[in-house]
């Protein structure tokens, strides 16, 4: 207790020369009994529980899982033995791996772009001032709130084969036929619906996120700005481009980002849905890698095709890093 | 006299126009979830028919997908299995997240804005590369098939979200009053429990709230570590346990889901700002408000000067 309170808690002389120059005030004391010493061990001892368990429970893990591509590791024998890239060549010279990798990233490309256009121009409403902004806001959001299992599930219910109520307005309206006829569509059951039918609950998913994020982009952007920019003479789509932007692209990258994350190594959507089938037609990566490393038991081979999701996101992190590193100084 | 009226009717029709323009957006977005309602609350008959309106009900209303849930599943486990995961995964987040945030935002710890990042970052290492590593540890701790192993495993998805959350709220706390509680003879220690945490209890909130959501989110780790039908949480019970074979038991079913979404995401949507704030690493406004506050004069002109995703306060910065 006296330690602290004459250390730590420096008395109305060493406040003092504390603000005054540090360098006085520290050198005739030995280093552990030091202000500094003592806040950065005590900063090291805070630090030390949340670092631990990142470090032990997804840092280790990573290099294991490297680790686990290189070796013949399986679910039923604890040996494994270093087999090389073997597993990276089986997954390569492999179709399914082929087909997978493309489709996660037309699935994610083909999302993002849906998101993009849905969640612009949603923020773009909530932009404006309106009455029940926040009635409509909480209601709009509900998709990226809910469980995603749970909502996935009620989707699997509107896809239904028989009992489809999209299928029902489809048919009252008129573009479709009635159940059974040739252009009743299943949509689970085919393999260019059953794509669509996952995008569309992803795209369903997250277009909120888009338009939360940029609309809390928005709403950053000084209206000085905007009102300089319409008085120099430009268009509506000239300010959009060249003035708001730039100024909340680290927002939108940030908000691109995770979105990007979530997308490419979600498993849920597409594993309720049609578990990649018909035929393939939406195997993605993350199921691949589950149906391979989880069900039948190939750990190793499962970890390398999981680290394939890894180039491919590598890059946007980088980007990432880079723009917060900049943004710094 | 005649312009106020006309004033008024062009506000009424601008409100029209946003509100048309908004309408297909909300619908999108809520409709799965009325769907969901709709068919928790019908009699079988009464679901499986084309020739009616779907939407509203054409025999009376129903309790009986709740009551076989609870009587003939293992509904009721599966919740108490995710409130205790959820409970757990809450303290050991906080018990990690509260002293690292303190630590990274306010003690000067040299390269602190790094290690700040490096945390975030790995908040964006997916759980997809990690669950065949993560299934070998959960088996090797003797966890496996157990909801234990997701106490172990949700943690690294929370703690380095709080972690980041909390440095914001830190950050906002003046640093004069931390000060003057040390001048006053509190070690750092005493400073942090008695004027920086009560002062950051929305932020300390936020986060228990985001370790229950953030849990309730996960599929994968779920699906992967516990097999027995009794230790799973609800988010994997219901899609796993509740279909069996082809058969779908699409009241019950939707009557599970009805009850797990609906409080999940009414305490997420009251959070949502934070999350986003969390994501957006903009400065923290302290208090729990509402909707996206139009900034002020002065964090506008901050803004614009200093744009910092990574959140640094110039005045308290290394």
């Amino acid at each position: 207790m006296t330690v602290r309170s004459s250390s730590g808690g420096p008395d109305a002389a060493s406040a003092r020369a504390a603000v005054v120059s540090v360098g006085a005030r520290v050198g005739p004391r030995a280093w552990w009994r030091r202000q500094s010493s003592q806040r950065l061990a005590f900063g090291y001892l805070l630090l030390a529980p949340a670092v631990l368990y990142v470090l032990l429970l997804v840092g280790a893990p990573f290099l294991f899982s490297l680790w686990l591509a290189l070796s013949d590791a399986n679910v039923g024998e604890p040996v494994a033995s270093f087999v090389g890239l073997e597993n990276f060549g089986a997954a390569l010279e492999s179709d399914v791996f082929y087909t997978a990798l493309t489709n996660s990233i037309v699935f994610t490309v083909v999302a993002a772009i849906f998101k993009g256009l849905l969640g612009t121009t949603l923020a773009f409403l909530l932009l404006q001032p309106f009455k029940g902004k926040k009635i409509v806001r909480g209601l709009v959001v509900i998709p990226f709130t809910l469980p995603i299992s749970i909502s996935v599930l009620s989707w699997k219910w509107m896809y239904d084969s028989q009992f489809s109520v999209i299928n029902w307005f489809l048919s009252r309206i008129g573009l479709i036929g009635s159940y059974g006829s040739a252009d009743w569509p299943v949509w689970l059951g085919q393999p260019h619906l059953a794509f669509a039918a996952c995008i569309i609950v992803n795209v369903w998913r997250n277009f909120p996120f888009s338009a939360i994020v940029l609309l809390a982009g928005f709403t950053s952007v000084p209206t000085e700005v905007i009102d300089a920019a319409k008085v120099d003479g430009t268009t509506f789509m000239q300010r959009f481009r060249y003035v708001v932007v730039p100024m909340i692209a680290p927002i939108l990258l940030i908000g691109f980002l995770f979105d990007t994350v979530f997308t490419l190594s979600d498993l849920s959507i597409v594993y309720l849905l049609t578990q990649g089938g018909p035929a393939n037609a939406t195997k993605i990566l993350p199921v691949l890698a589950y149906q391979v490393g989880i069900q039948s038991g190939a750990l190793g081979r499962g970890a390398a095709i999981s680290l394939f999701l890894f180039p491919l996101l590598l890059p946007l992190m980088i980007l990432l890093l880079r723009n917060i590193k900049r943004r710094e100084y | 006299m005649a312009a106020p009226r006309t004033r008024r009717q062009k506000e009424i029709r601008r409100h029209l126009w946003i509100y048309g323009a908004l309408t297909p957006y909300v619908v999108i977005a809520v409709f799965p979830i009325y769907w969901m309602a709709i068919t928790a609350f019908k009699q079988d008959p009464d679901l499986y028919r084309m020739d009616q309106f779907p939407l509203w009900f054409h025999l009376a209303p129903t309790w009986k997908h709740f009551r076989y849930l609870f009587t003939d599943t293992n509904y009721g486990a599966w919740i108490i299995n995710t409130m205790t995961i959820a409970a757990w995964v809450a303290v050991i987040t906080l018990l990690a997240a509260v002293p690292a945030g303190y630590a990274l935002a306010r003690l000067r710890i040299p390269g602190s804005e790094n290690l700040g990042i490096a945390v975030f970052m790995t908040y964006l290492v997916p759980a997809i590369i990690l669950f065949l590593p993560l299934s070998r540890v959960v088996s090797m701790l003797g966890l496996q098939d157990s909801w234990w192993a997701l106490v172990l495993v949700y943690p690294t998805v929370t703690i380095p979200f709080c972690t980041w959350l909390l440095m914001g709220f830190f950050k906002t706390v003046p640093m004069e009053m931390e000060e003057a509680a040390r001048v006053d003879g509190c070690g750092y220690f005493g400073a942090l429990v008695r004027v920086v945490l009560p002062v950051s209890l929305p932020g300390v909130l936020t986060s228990v709230i985001f370790a229950f959501t953030l849990s309730m989110q996960d599929f994968l780790y779920g699906l992967a570590f516990v097999a027995p039908g009794d230790q799973k949480p609800v988010t994997v019970g219901v899609p796993t346990e509740l279909i069996r074979g082809d058969v779908f038991f699409w009241g019950s079913l939707m009557a599970a889901a009805l009850m797990v979404g609906l409080p999940v995401a009414l305490l997420y949507n009251f959070f949502l700002d934070r999350f986003i704030q969390g994501i957006n690493r903009r400065r923290h406004q302290v208090g729990l408000g509402g909707a996206v506050r139009a900034p002020s004069e002065k964090t506008i002109r901050d803004r614009a000067s200093a744009p910092d995703p990574a959140g640094r306060d110039s005045r308290y910065g290394a």
